[in-house]
């Protein structure tokens, strides 16, 4: 039995840590800034694109590599410059729907620049090889990438914890004009978090699509998401508890993928039924079940509204 | 004079009134003169769709406040249950190939169907509401997008194929086309397949602006101004959303509904979010709050997409030289500026607050609604 | 014999560790205008937070007459007579003068959505609006109606607000810093405003203010809080007189 879920499991720590690295963006700037970043998903979606034409060009790949993250780290500080800084003091529902515009624009961006073909990922060398653990065959990118996800994580927490950069982050995210008030320079701490979160993006872009090599403009719509419900699960504004909140939906939604065949082989069900459409749908009912039962997540805080 | 015993009819009401009745003359003179598959036709019976949809999302969104992205669930919902319900019997085992012909074996009129439609979306909202309308915008946000995956998941599920046709086209109902009056010979005699959508839609908006002038309309815009003191006058916030949720559902489904007759065809999985942000961007750029603003921005991005910037999509050789940038895809890149540039420098869009009678009204003091 | 129109009754609000108010009782007998004084901080808007719904008592009792309300919503707190006004003015922004007054008669409405939307309520949206424009006069508002709320001068937005709260046919009148930001001689008219809708509209009413004279001059009793408890009750002479009041006001009754 184990072994049959194992491979499912398997793929669902790998793609749990692509989503981490998605979700702790959104995290990071919906403690800052309030907003639901609808554009982090397609950010995801560009470095993929970004690395597909690129490397295409000629590029050698130990060069593409960092290029595509410095671009994908401007393009989400730039984001933030054109789209968001304008509406700081425009009500909540304004800068939701610059960043659903800034979404948009983005795809059509994508799509006219492809075609609307699918394009394929370039194959990155020893990740892209593959590997057997016990009854699953896999690549080495899905054994890397929680890995790899754990240290960028570790490595985050510190710099959040011990520097002073971090400490002026911890303290936007807390009280947002007090920060101002008391000589943080806000400008540069909130780009400071878009790049940071457009960093990781990049990378769990790199990952992710080693793995799910193709890359249209709709590529980040679901990752996106689904990264996002992570991060609420988790608990909005907390960094390890978007990771955790991204594995669980991983492994979660993996096994939902595969669970026609488990329960077959397993002898609970005669024959299948059809419950592969739905693993997407699960990771919004997780969504809908935890804002409902525990609005602030796992690991968030309660805030009171003063009347 | 007093606006308040009772509410005189205005000049610029009439002037309003008077626009309106002279376009639905004119579309109606139109439709039998002009060619049938004449652009004017697509754009006005999509604009009517989408108008409707955008004023059904403008009442929820810009009136009453709930941030809602679940607008392309409920068109699915109100599309299928239309189709499922007027796919003629003889029609049905061709459409439902592959699960005998589908459950549903009877059918029912158009318009009942259309009500239906409403119905159902209605139904599902009400159920969705009661965990969702508490939530804050954001997560209400996310939460209404994330019900809306759902149920386009659950309708291409083929275990409920008979029923929805799972991932398959629903096909072969009733379209805006069948509402041309024919002869006995099958020739059309009168032209109606733009005015009947248009009147649909029409009586739907009319609705929505008669429940927003209503008492109901200003306790849901009180909610949006400040809902701690809408509930300190004695609003109920719970069960005010609730209905402006539903009923924006409603339309929204009958919506839905006439975009299968546009479309002629039904699939789930082409209900995505992106329509819902086609809508939304639709409703800012009209003016979140203008009625009047959502129908005029939903003809002219029909417009636009439809026809006006078409252009935009195609290789231009001038001279022997092509122009650059034009290609498949530039109109989509096109709108998206203009609509960025909407949002962060027009926030008001078109109309901002007003409606058609406010263009006619003379200005009055600086502080005078929408001035 | 004067009936009491609200009685709350050893009311404790506690916020995680911080205790608000703490068994806190208080009585308001139908006719009076009652103030409730004390520092900043002391808990009076808690307390009235907890009177009109918005909060739910961590233990304690309030009631209307002889109905129970703790624990009741706002809106429902509302429909059975109690209305109030904020210490931040919460107008409806995007409604006019007019609009926010006749928004407030939504509550005392017999239709439904449907006879609403269809126009079948002729006759009570033209009571409504008649109503709305009776209130507006006595308070020589009605010069103002269409003008945006937010757009008033301060002291005549304060005003509004009172006069929304009274389009609720309330019995009880819950004030909460009503003299804010108002200069003397706003304020002495303020009192006088006060006085008068209660004799014109039959209210009692339960103040909340730093402004002394005012509070002096208007009310019939005055309660006092610190630290959320009761430090004194009584007429307004007993009270300027307490020493304990003049301690915790730090040496002095708080003048403007």
């Amino acid at each position: 039995m184990w072994n049959t879920i194992f491979p499912y499991f398997l793929s669902g720590v790998s793609v749990g840590g692509q989503y981490a690295l998605i979700a702790i963006g959104y995290s990071m700037v919906y403690g800052i800034l309030r907003l639901i970043n609808f554009a982090h998903g397609d950010v995801f979606m560009v470095a993929g694109i970004l690395m597909v034409y690129i490397s295409a060009s000629g590029v050698p790949l130990w060069i593409c590599i960092p290029l595509v993250l410095v671009l994908t780290s401007l393009l989400g500080f730039v984001i933030e410059r054109l789209a968001y800084k304008p509406l700081r003091s425009a009500p909540r529902m304004s800068i939701m729907i610059s960043a659903i515009g800034v979404s948009y624009t983005l795809q059509n961006l994508v799509l006219y620049v492809t075609g609307g073909l699918n394009q394929f990922y370039p194959t990155i060398p020893w990740i892209s090889d593959s590997i057997t653990i016990g009854t699953a065959t896999t690549k080495i990118v899905t054994v890397v990438t929680p890995i790899l996800t754990l240290l960028l994580v570790f490595g985050l927490v510190m710099l959040i914890n011990h520097t002073k950069v971090g400490m002026a982050m911890r303290a936007v995210s807390k009280d947002f004009e007090t920060s101002q008030l008391m000589g943080i320079n806000i400008n540069r701490v909130i780009s400071i978090t878009f790049v940071i979160g457009s960093f990781l993006a990049g990378i769990g872009s790199m990952l992710y699509f080693t793995n799910y090599t193709t890359v249209i403009q709709t590529s980040g719509a679901m990752p996106g998401l689904k990264a996002f419900v992570a991060a609420v699960f988790g608990g909005i504004g907390s960094i390890p508890g978007a990771v955790i909140g991204a594995f669980i939906i991983g492994i979660c939604e993996n096994i939902i993928k595969g669970l026609d065949i488990i329960l077959l082989k397993s002898g609970l069900i005669a024959k299948p039924m059809g419950l592969a459409t739905f693993s997407d749908a699960f990771t919004f009912a997780l969504l809908i079940i935890i804002l409902v039962v525990k609005p602030t997540g796992l690991f968030g805080e309660k805030t009171i509204d003063k009347v | 004079m007093s606006m308040t015993e009772k509410k005189k009819i205005s000049t610029p009401q009439i002037i309003s009134a008077a626009i309106i009745l002279a376009f639905y003359v004119l579309v109606f003179i139109a439709e039998q003169t002009l060619a049938p598959t004449s652009m004017i036709f697509t754009v006005l019976k999509k604009g009517a769709t989408y108008a409707l949809v955008a004023v059904s999302m403008n009442l929820l969104n810009g009136f009453t406040g709930i941030f809602s992205l679940g607008q392309a669930g409920f068109m699915l919902i109100g599309a299928y249950v239309y189709a499922i319900f007027t796919i003629p019997l003889a029609q049905r085992a061709a459409v439902y190939q592959y699960y005998n012909g589908g459950i549903v074996q009877f059918t029912l009129p158009v318009f009942i169907a259309m009500i239906l439609s409403g119905l159902v979306a209605a139904f599902f909202a009400y159920l969705i509401g009661l965990p969702v309308l508490r939530l804050k915008s954001d997560y209400l946000a996310v939460a209404t997008l994330g019900f809306a995956e759902i149920i386009r998941a659950i309708f291409q599920w083929d275990k409920i194929g008979p029923l929805t046709n799972g991932s398959n086209m629903l096909r072969l109902f009733p379209t805006f086309n069948d509402f041309n009056i024919k002869n006995s010979s099958g020739e059309v005699v009168v032209y109606l397949s733009t005015m009947v959508p248009l009147l649909i839609s029409g009586v739907c908006i009319a609705l929505i602006l008669m429940l927003i002038n209503s008492t109901f309309g200003r306790a849901l815009r009180a909610m949006k101004d400040d809902e701690i003191s809408a509930e300190a006058m004695g609003i109920h916030l719970a069960s005010h959303k609730q209905l402006a949720f539903c009923i924006s559902s409603f339309f929204t489904g009958v919506g839905g509904a006439m975009l299968a007759m546009y479309q002629t065809t039904v699939q789930a999985k082409s209900f995505t979010t992106a329509m819902t942000y086609e809508i939304l961007l639709i409703v800012v750029i009209g003016g979140i709050g203008s009625v009047t603003g959502s129908c005029l921005s939903s003809f002219l991005f029909v417009a636009c997409s439809e026809w006006w910037l078409r252009f935009l999509d195609q290789k231009q050789v001038i001279g022997g030289f092509e122009v650059p940038l034009l290609r498949n895809g530039f109109r989509l890149v096109v709108f998206s500026i203009i609509i960025m540039i909407v949002v962060l420098f027009f926030r008001q869009g078109i109309m901002g607050t007003r409606e058609l009678p406010d263009l006619f009204r003379k200005k009055r003091s600086a502080a005078k609604k929408g001035a | 014999m004067a009936e009491k129109i609200l009685r709350i009754e050893d009311l404790t609000m506690q916020f995680g560790g911080v205790v608000a108010v703490d068994h806190f009782s208080m009585v308001i007998n139908q006719g009076e205008i009652v103030a409730l004084i004390g520092p900043n901080g002391a808990g009076k808007t808690t307390a009235f937070n907890a009177v009109t719904g918005v909060y739910t008592p961590t233990s304690g009792s309030v009631f209307l007459g002889e109905k129970n309300i703790t624990g009741l919503r706002p809106d429902q707190i509302t429909a059975l007579g109690i209305a109030r006004t904020f210490q931040n003015i919460r107008l409806f922004s995007s409604m006019t003068v007019f609009e926010n007054v006749l928004t407030a008669h939504h509550l005392r409405r017999t239709s439904n959505v449907f006879t609403a939307t269809l126009r079948l309520n002729a006759a009570e949206e033209a009571r409504m609006r008649k109503d709305t424009e009776e209130l507006l006069k006595r308070v020589d508002l009605y010069e103002f109606k269409d003008e945006m709320a937010t757009s008033l001068p301060y002291g005549k937005q304060r005003l509004l607000e009172i006069v929304r709260a009274l389009a609720t046919k309330p019995k009880l009148l819950l004030l909460d810093e009503p003299a804010a930001g108002m200069n003397p001689q706003e304020t002495e008219e303020l009192g006088e405003f006060i006085k008068r809708i209660r004799r014109e509209f039959d209210l009692s009413i339960f103040i909340i203010e730093h402004h002394m004279n005012l509070v002096m001059g208007i009310s019939d009793r005055i309660y006092v809080i610190e630290f959320g408890k009761q430090i004194a009750e009584g007429v307004p002479e007993e009270i300027q007189n307490n020493p304990a009041v003049i301690e915790a006001y730090l040496g002095g009754g708080e003048d403007l």
